[in-house]
């Protein structure tokens, strides 16, 4: 006799709704989320159910937000205005890194058929290039262990506030700044987001699991 | 806070909720029992944002469950309502039956 398979509610929509809950209400809104699924899953089937959960999920986050700014008004433009004070060093510091490191060890120093302009013309580059994939995503991280507890809101509104920067950069036509390239924003916002997520997953891993006697 | 503040609409509704339900107040009982009774769709989310402004005013308490299996070993967090919340219940309920006194909402305006 087979076994009649158990429907999980979608992997996905968990994961979003612990990345936006508080740590302490972690248990009780995914139990509560866990709790109705499977009676509708029974009363209903799979398939309405999994579209109920998804549904709940997406106000749900809305509301811890909003929620989540209420709370913490403060905390989270503190750590907002940090990221955008360390933006412009993350950026400029593997760069000068990189060029410090070469002038203490010049690479292949026996190539004499190596130009050291075209060594330099292909590591400084290079350098920032990396700088400018890395550095949001550190930035996001600093931002986010600042905003303890409201780690993914704070990293979406440092994205959101480049976002506005270049919507007021439009209004004011003035597209020259690099910040305004559609693809380099959406991928800073991106890099902010996933620094967030990374300090809340380590976080969420270490954090201890609220026993009755925590409430 | 002053202890004259009223409760705000979901506020009202989500007190009362509690009262109903007693102690069996959770977020799934005080979800449902909201949609029953006064037929409107309202996410865990919004529950929860409400109740942890009213326990911030002091007039909700809560305590975490035993963990149950049907919940994937995860608890419930139970809730009640304070004297402070009571008589934030009251209060507005004053305030609304005064300025409702003497209009007839049923025959006028609907």
């Amino acid at each position: 006799m087979t076994k009649p398979s158990v429907v999980q509610p979608p992997r996905l929509a968990v994961w979003l709704v612990n990345l936006f809950t508080p740590y302490e209400q972690v248990e009780a809104i995914s139990g509560d989320l866990l709790e109705e699924f499977s009676d509708l899953t029974l009363k209903s089937g799979g398939a309405f159910a999994r579209r109920w959960y998804w549904r709940q999920s997406v106000k749900t986050i809305g509301h811890l937000i909003g929620s989540g700014f209420r709370s913490a008004p403060w905390k989270i433009a503190g750590a907002v205005l940090l990221g955008r004070v360390l933006l412009p060093f993350g950026f400029i510091l593997p760069e000068k890194i990189i060029v410090a490191v070469l002038r203490v060890f010049p690479v292949y120093p026996n190539y004499d058929h190596i130009n050291v302009y075209e060594l330099w013309m292909f590591w400084v580059p290079l350098a920032i290039r990396i700088g400018w994939v890395i550095a949001p995503i550190i930035i996001g991280c600093i931002v986010a262990v600042v905003a303890k507890g409201r780690e993914m809101i704070a990293t979406m509104s440092l994205g959101l506030s480049f976002l506005a920067l270049r919507l007021v950069a439009i209004i004011v036509n003035r597209p020259g700044r690099i910040l305004t390239q559609p693809d380099i924003l959406l991928g800073l916002i991106a890099a902010f987001v996933i620094g967030g997520v990374i300090v809340r997953e380590i976080r969420s891993a270490l954090s201890p699991r609220p026993s009755p006697a925590h409430c | 806070m002053s202890n004259r503040d009223f409760l705000g609409e979901f506020e009202h509704i989500v007190v009362l909720a509690l009262l109903r339900l007693a102690d069996q107040a959770y977020g799934v009982t005080v979800r449902r029992e909201i949609e029953v009774r006064t037929d409107r769709e309202v996410s865990i989310g919004a529950i929860y944002a409400t109740l942890d402004r009213l326990e911030t005013k002091g007039y909700v308490k809560s305590h975490l469950g035993d963990p149950t299996p049907e919940r994937g070993g995860r608890s419930k967090r139970f809730f009640h309502v304070t004297a402070k919340g009571v008589a934030a219940v009251n209060r507005t309920h004053r305030a609304l039956g005064s300025m409702t006194e003497g209009l007839d909402l049923v025959r006028r305006y609907s």
